[in-house]
């Protein structure tokens, strides 16, 4: 049941400074307004109930995608929809291009935001998935100080991220892509509205026909995105032969630990997740040979 | 304690005085008074109280009035030229693409945003770009067709 949003304090600062102080003074009481798809419905839902609301809609400078040497920087306003339609992300970053294209609807891909939905902390985000893949890093902004970190170490559980109040996530950085590096995206859905059952995201480096590094990250099927690390080193050094991908998904399946749902059984998220990763190596493989 | 904002809403100024926790579709439907966007779920899944904000589809129930200070709405009942349906509308019509009508503004609208950005999606661009507006009489395919048509014609 929904109901109409109560009433609040709001604020619309113009710099990061102005609303990181907002935010500190009032700590849980208040929430930052981005594109607002997980904030205002779950309002609605009254299953949060912020006293202050901090939107952050009129802060310059913080929709933009940027690339260099060093790689790829995307901000805090930058809407999944902008992402989907990055030509350079599209043909450096495949892993996440995929994962944008395939959320729906569109409505929600222009209003929300792609560090909007990191900071929801959901277990099922396929934003998040893919920017493990990718080895994303975080720019944490507060009113006194900032910080950059690893993606995997801004989650902590269901809804739960490292931001302490007064923190917001300014910016996201990944590492300019190699050569001979390919990357898929798979996820497995009820319906094309709904969130991930199982999602999976890889990204391989392979060189003299030999995996370098490996990433793969598994959605849906633990408190956070997790790696599939044991999966990882049976690729890295090898060969990739059919029989070392079936391995390797074999032990992402066995590193899933997914609970049951209404959308779907223990038992069949992890299969699932042994046939995706298998799937998703063969892409990225094929892609990292092209 | 309102603020006074202003809205183009299907080219006419509008200066209303909101509450920060309304919602667009609030605003578009009881403060302006045009009752083409529908509120359904109130949590961005049905997208039935869909406009173009800016000319992008936006879930109307989810975005606060505040937010669209300064900006241009297209609603539904901005879409004709007086008595002259727009081709979506008319194609609608023609395919048979409306049954209860509920869902329809909202079609027409992400329609219209997918044909103004893409003039020739294929099929599965036009699925796509209204897969986030729900029908429950299971008018798809007629839908599919009618923007179909005038992707073609155009």
């Amino acid at each position: 049941m929904t109901q109409p949003l109560k009433p609040f304090g709001y604020f619309e600062p113009t710099t990061i400074e102005e609303a990181a102080q907002i935010l500190s003074k009032y700590g849980t009481k208040a929430k930052v307004l981005a594109g607002g798809i997980d904030l205002v419905a779950r309002m609605r839902r009254r299953l949060i109930q912020p006293q202050y609301v901090v939107s952050i809609l009129n802060i310059p400078g913080l929709d933009y995608i940027q690339s260099d040497e060093a790689g790829l920087r995307f901000g805090a306003l930058t809407a999944i929809r902008s992402i989907e339609f990055s030509p350079i992300i599209e043909r450096d970053y495949a892993v996440l291009h995929e994962a944008a294209s395939q959320i729906a609807s569109v409505q929600v891909k222009t209003m929300g935001t792609a560090v909007g939905n990191l900071c929801v902390a959901t277990p099922a985000s396929d934003i998040a998935s893919a920017l493990y893949a990718l080895a994303a890093r975080l720019r944490i902004t507060g009113s006194a100080s900032e910080k950059i970190i690893p993606i995997e170490d801004f989650f902590v559980g269901v809804n739960k991220s490292v931001l302490e109040p007064g923190e917001i996530v300014t910016e996201v950085i990944l590492p300019s892509p190699t050569l001979q590096t390919g990357g898929a995206f798979f996820k497995l859905v009820r319906t094309a509205a709904d969130i991930a059952k199982v999602n999976v995201a890889v990204s391989l480096t392979v060189t003299d026909n030999r995996c370098g590094e490996a990433r793969i990250a598994l959605g849906s099927v633990a408190p956070t995105v997790i790696r599939a690390t044991h999966a990882e080193e049976a690729l890295k050094g090898s060969t990739l032969e059919p029989k070392v991908v079936e391995q390797a998904a074999q032990l992402a399946a066995q590193e899933a630990k997914p609970i049951a749902d209404l959308r779907s059984t223990v038992e069949y998220r992890r299969g699932m997740v042994r046939v995706l990763v298998r799937r998703a190596v063969e892409k990225a493989l094929t892609r990292a040979r092209a | 304690m309102k603020q006074l904002i202003q809205l183009t809403v299907n080219g006419e100024l509008h200066e209303v005085r909101v509450e920060p926790w309304k919602t667009l579709l609030e605003v578009i439907r009881d403060d302006i008074g045009l009752t083409s966007p529908k509120e359904a779920c109130s949590t961005g899944e049905c997208s039935a109280c869909t406009v173009l904000l800016n000319g992008k589809p936006v879930n109307s129930c989810l975005v606060l009035a505040v937010e669209a200070q300064s900006k241009d709405i297209l609603t539904i009942e901005g879409l004709s030229q007086g008595s002259k349906l727009h081709p979506l509308q008319d194609a609608f019509i023609r395919h048979g693409a409306i049954q209860c009508g509920f869902c329809t503004p909202g079609m027409l609208l992400s329609a219209k945003a997918l044909l103004d950005e893409n003039p020739q999606p294929t099929e599965e661009e036009i699925r796509e770009a209204i897969s986030g507006n729900l029908c429950r009489c299971t008018g798809y395919n007629k839908i599919v067709e009618a923007i179909l048509e005038v992707a073609q014609s155009q």
